[in-house]
């Protein structure tokens, strides 16, 4: 008797899930979602020839605080003025969480959901998972140029050898100094010919300690997850491979002795650590608020700096004696969803995107970025009259760029957030000494490589 | 929970013990409090005078209230979690009861097969569910929406199984005398059940309402959108992206905190029993 | 806890028994009841745990299920370095929150079960906590544990004040305390629950058993050793495994306050899970993680189950 009971419990199961899963679809509509949500996209069967005059909505997708926002939406409406046969609606994150909820909407498969365009980090994760459209072909046919962007930086955007983003700009690390605070300590002010001991000495005069051992002014800020600057200054490299790695270099000599520098830095009270750094509400802040003399950051920071009239200037990053200049050449990329399906009018959109006099030009007459585009840079829209004084030293840095800063492969982001940072932070936080440490996360980063099947 | 208490002859304590425990209680009162006092000072001073450490009364100021709701749209998550959280309660208790109802006082095939299926799943943690429930949300096409917030939540094994406890205890002559009287066993489920089980669907509404509106990774998973956030998670973004503006962060969290605490306020009994009875603390 | 036959049944007569016999009318009219919740519990549970198992066994990326990989990534869990760091946090916050949220509510509800003035409203505000939102108590104590915060303030002005070296250690940004601050947290939240169910338990022990210890000179610390400890034990064996879950689960309270950082020092198995899953799109992963989790509570309970009988009295007539 009992089971037969649980024979008609389980049919029973199994002929609701048939009712639920027929039933499911249309219990969809009442949906309480403004944006991004048409309808009409769900019936693809129309293949919208009657849609003439109405303009094709895109979906463009980006990360941002709010003021950032209202950036991206007059870009958007100057697009719209030229192409009045677009419209573009925003989707709009913070970027803590932008990424989850982007690989979410993918992992969705709803073309009525999905981005059209997208900002996206790394490319080639999400170039080899499939959900973005290879640009190739678009580019060839319509004759793109892409010799304008600077050395090294399409690679990031590339997976396999096919281009599949444009890098909106470039990350372009400079070092940033507080004029007033140099004034005061009596310390020269940066510039191209600083080495590393340079800025040591500089540091130990800028930083201000209490009674009790305390820094109460910190020589330098730097974002822990900067350090491929040093590293790679030195001769160092955290793989030996960046698009297929086959061995972990950070516990190469040079490399151990970069992080060592700036573990020091911070050991010794000159540099912030980086959970300080963080809790005092990151680099800008800190600067802002006088409470480090330098900080080494990209461009984005300038028109906060120069919006609060800071007394500043930047320099190029000091080189170790007999380094060389290094720049990560890096910067997130505009993509085109594979799912999308306006995908004309998204490439209309990107194009216009990265041009000279496009996209470009507005984001950097903004001063928002330092451009991916060299035409970009060497144009009126960067070359202004704004501090920095010292644009040069931008553009010096932007010319040493190339990789180095990061994995061109799809485990990258998984291997660094789960082996390499981690170790990382235990030494930003003075509890590990780099020289120990170093070999034993390499042993990790070797083990996940070779997990993951790498070399390829 | 019922409040026999049989106070202890007061004889028994001496008097110097009984000073120590009253100072022992109050310091613990102190702590217990401190956070939501700091949270309440903090939310009422502009930004400057937690860094210097000075709040002068005539500083009050409810501009971080107001800045709040101008930066975020916590009025919008607002009503997200209300809705959630409402519809969630009254929705799930309604067909708990239903489905208790049937298990505790009609007689069918299966019957006593289903139920320990039901109740087996109290055993699974929500982690295993979570990753297949984001997937079936997606597919059904509602991922970002109010309802992918509401439905899932709609079922409950626990539920269902206080509810048909409850209704064992209930006298089945009633429902006798009910059905001679030719009343369906719907009519009996809202008219004779459903008004005899107030206290325990009051108490399991509000650890319902207040689960639901402190609900973090759930919805974490299922909005991205800041139409379609809810308190907990508004507030959690807050953090990422003001961290230093710890004035607007209180504002924040007092904002969010407030409607279960005046609940609370006004329903404590309901409140500690709801909470005690389906023994879950809050998670 | 709950009596599985109630009176009502044992009153029926038998003629009226025969009214309930199985009919095919009442049976339609039942599965019509049990309809929405039994069709909701198909799709989101019965459903879901069955295709959290078949996910497991797949190597799932974002645009979906790349190929069936059987055990592997069970097997690669146990060789996962990470998951056990994971793990071992989550055992730690087991291993303290659990005993020490039992203590301190314990303790509580012992106060409170005397004859002392304001007992409800102590009540009142050692339960609050367990009602508050967890992300703003979360953001409350990142600012009161950061190293700049009103603790810290404190610690150190009493160590000027009593020239004393004290110093409040970086509890957030140190892999060292980070763990000691989500259970500082977790214990301000619960300890009022456990608190609640304690002095119910209290309640219902007997005055004339303390009387009759009295009478024998029973010191204080004897009566509750001998008298309130055994007769309670039922009510700290359901408190023990009902925390113990709870803990296993943690994960807004580190989310929140830490990330699960510095270097992942307090990052618990659930967060492990969402990372996997909704970071690194390693669904299948992440899926193995969450059975593991399942099969390790499940065999705790069993194991305690078996264990209770050494300790847990339960009143027998």
């Amino acid at each position: 008797m009992r089971t037969k009971s649980l024979f008609v419990a389980l049919g029973l199961v199994l002929v609701l899930a048939l009712v639920v899963s027929a039933c499911a679809p249309p219990a969809t509509p009442v949906s309480e979602a403004p944006a991004a949500e048409q309808p009409a996209a769900e019936q693809p069967a129309a293949e919208q020839p009657v849609a003439e005059a109405e303009p094709v909505t895109i979906t463009w997708a980006f990360w941002g605080s709010p003021e950032e926002a209202a950036s991206h939406q007059t870009v958007a409406d100057a697009f719209m003025v030229e192409h009045p046969e677009i419209k573009i609606e925003v989707w709009n994150q913070p970027w803590e969480d932008y990424f989850t909820k982007i690989q979410a909407l993918w992992a969705s498969g709803d073309s009525a959901t999905i981005p059209d365009v997208a900002f996206l980090w790394p490319t080639p994760k999400y170039a080899a998972e499939g959900v973005l459209e290879n640009l190739d072909s678009y580019i060839k046919d319509a004759g793109y140029d892409l010799g304008d962007y600077w050395p090294g930086l399409l690679e990031s955007a590339s997976y396999q050898g096919s281009v599949y983003g444009f890098p909106r700009d470039i990350e372009v690390n400079v070092l940033y100094y507080n004029k007033d605070l140099f004034d005061a300590a009596g310390v020269a002010y940066p510039d191209e010919n600083w080495t590393w001991d340079d800025l040591q000495a500089a540091a130990e005069k800028l930083t201000i300690k209490d009674d009790s051992g305390n820094t109460t002014q910190y020589a330098l800020a730097m974002e822990g997850g900067k350090y491929a600057k040093w590293v790679n200054q030195n001769g160092g490299g955290i793989l030996d491979d960046y698009v297929n790695p086959s061995k972990c270099m950070m516990d190469d000599p040079k490399s151990v002795e970069a992080i060592t520098f700036f573990a020091d830095l911070m050991n010794n009270g000159y540099a912030m650590r980086d959970a300080d750094l963080s809790q005092a509400g990151g680099d800008a802040a800190v600067f802002s608020s006088d409470q480090a003399a330098m900080i080494i950051q990209n461009t984005s920071r300038v028109s906060a700096f120069n919006a609060a009239g800071k007394n500043y200037d930047v320099a190029v990053v000091p080189i170790p004696a007999g380094g060389q200049r290094w720049n990560g050449a890096g910067g997130a990329a505009w993509v085109m969803s594979s799912g999308s399906d306006n995908k004309d009018a998204a490439w209309t959109f990107l194009q216009w995107l990265q041009s000279d006099g496009g996209g470009e030009s507005l984001y950097t007459d903004r001063g928002e970025i330092f451009p991916a585009l060299q035409s970009v840079a060497e144009s009126p829209a960067f070359m202004t009259d704004q501090p920095p004084a010292n644009k040069q030293g931008i553009i010096d840095e932007a010319a040493a760029s190339g990789v180095g800063g990061f994995g061109y492969f799809p485990e990258w982001d998984e291997l660094n957030s789960s082996v390499i940072s981690p170790y990382l932070e235990s030494i930003w936080a003075g509890e590990a000494n780099p020289a120990e440490v170093l070999p034993e996360m390499c042993q990790q980063a070797n083990q996940f490589l070779a997990d993951n099947g790498y070399p390829k | 929970m019922e409040s026999t208490s049989h106070h202890r002859s007061p004889t028994e304590m001496s008097l110097p013990t009984r000073y120590a425990l009253y100072a022992v209680l109050i310091l613990g009162s102190v702590i217990m409090l401190a956070p939501f006092f700091l949270m309440l000072l903090v939310s009422l001073f502009p930004g400057e005078a937690l860094l210097t450490r000075q709040f002068a009364l005539n500083q009050i100021t409810l501009n971080n209230y107001a800045e709040t709701f101008s930066v975020v749209p916590f009025g919008r998550y607002f009503v997200n979690s209300t809705v959630t959280a409402v519809t969630v309660t009254v929705v799930q208790i309604l067909i708990s009861s239903l489905a208790a109802f049937a298990f505790a006082r009609l007689r069918f095939r299966g019957r006593e097969p289903i139920f320990l299926l039901y109740l087996a799943t109290l055993m699974i943690p929500a982690q295993v569910t979570l990753i297949p429930n984001f997937l079936i949300i997606t597919r059904l096409h509602i991922y970002d929406t109010l309802l992918a917030l509401i439905i899932p939540g709609l079922f409950s094994a626990l539920s269902t199984f206080l509810l048909r406890q409850y209704f064992r205890s209930i006298p089945m002559d009633l429902d006798e005398a009910a059905r001679i009287d030719g009343a369906s066993s719907l009519r009996i489920w809202w008219q004779v059940i459903l008004p005899l089980s107030w206290p325990v669907m009051a108490a399991l509404g509000i650890f319902t309402f207040q689960a639901t509106w402190n609900d973090f990774l759930w919805p974490l998973v299922v909005t991205s959108s800041d139409t379609v956030r809810t308190i907990p998670i508004g507030l959690s973004y807050f953090v990422g992206q003001y961290s230093t503006a710890w004035n607007l962060l209180m504002a924040g969290s007092v904002i969010a905190l407030l409607p279960v605490l005046v609940i609370y306020m006004f329903a404590q009994k309901s409140f500690v029993q709801g909470i005690t009875l389906t023994g879950l603390g809050g998670r | 806890m709950t009596s599985e036959t109630a009176p009502a049944e044992l009153v029926r007569s038998k003629e009226k028994r025969n009214l309930f016999r199985w009919r095919p009318d009442q049976q339609w009219e039942a599965y019509l009841f049990i309809a929405p919740s039994l069709i909701g519990f198909t799709v989101f549970v019965f459903l879901a745990v069955a295709a959290s198992l078949g996910i497991s066994a797949l190597n799932w990326g974002l645009s979906g299920p790349k190929g069936f990989v059987g055990l592997e990534n069970y097997i690669q869990l146990l060789r996962d370095r990470v998951f056990w760091k994971a793990f071992g946090n989550t055992v730690f916050y087991i291993v303290t929150i659990v005993p020490l949220q039992l203590a301190i509510g314990l303790a509580i509800a012992v106060a409170l079960n005397t004859a002392i003035r304001a007992r409800d409203t102590f009540r009142m505000v050692y339960f609050l906590p367990v009602v508050t939102t967890i992300v703003a108590g979360a953001i409350v104590f990142r600012l009161i544990l950061s190293k700049t915060g009103p603790l810290a303030g404190l610690v150190n002005g009493l160590g000027d004040l009593l020239n004393l070296p004290l110093a409040m250690p970086d509890m957030l940004g140190s892999t060292k305390y980070s763990k000691w601050s989500v259970v500082i947290l977790t214990l301000w939240k619960n300890v009022g629950f456990t608190m609640v169910v304690y002095l119910a338990a209290l309640q219902g022990v007997p005055q004339e058993l303390y009387d009759a210890a009295h009478v024998d000179g029973a010191s204080g610390w004897q009566r509750f050793r001998n008298v309130t400890w055994p007769l309670i034990s039922p009510t700290t064996f359901f408190l023990f495994i009902l925390q113990t879950i709870g803990a296993f689960q943690l994960f807004t309270e580190p989310f929140v306050m830490t990330r699960g950082g510095p270097a992942q020092s307090s990052m618990p198995v659930v967060q492990y899970i969402y990372d996997n899953a909704f970071r690194f799109t390693r669904m299948g992963k992440a899926s193995a993680i969450a059975w593991f989790l399942f099969i390790f509570i499940f065999g705790f309970t069993l194991v305690q189950n078996i264990m209770q009988r050494r300790w847990v009295h339960y009143e027998t007539e």
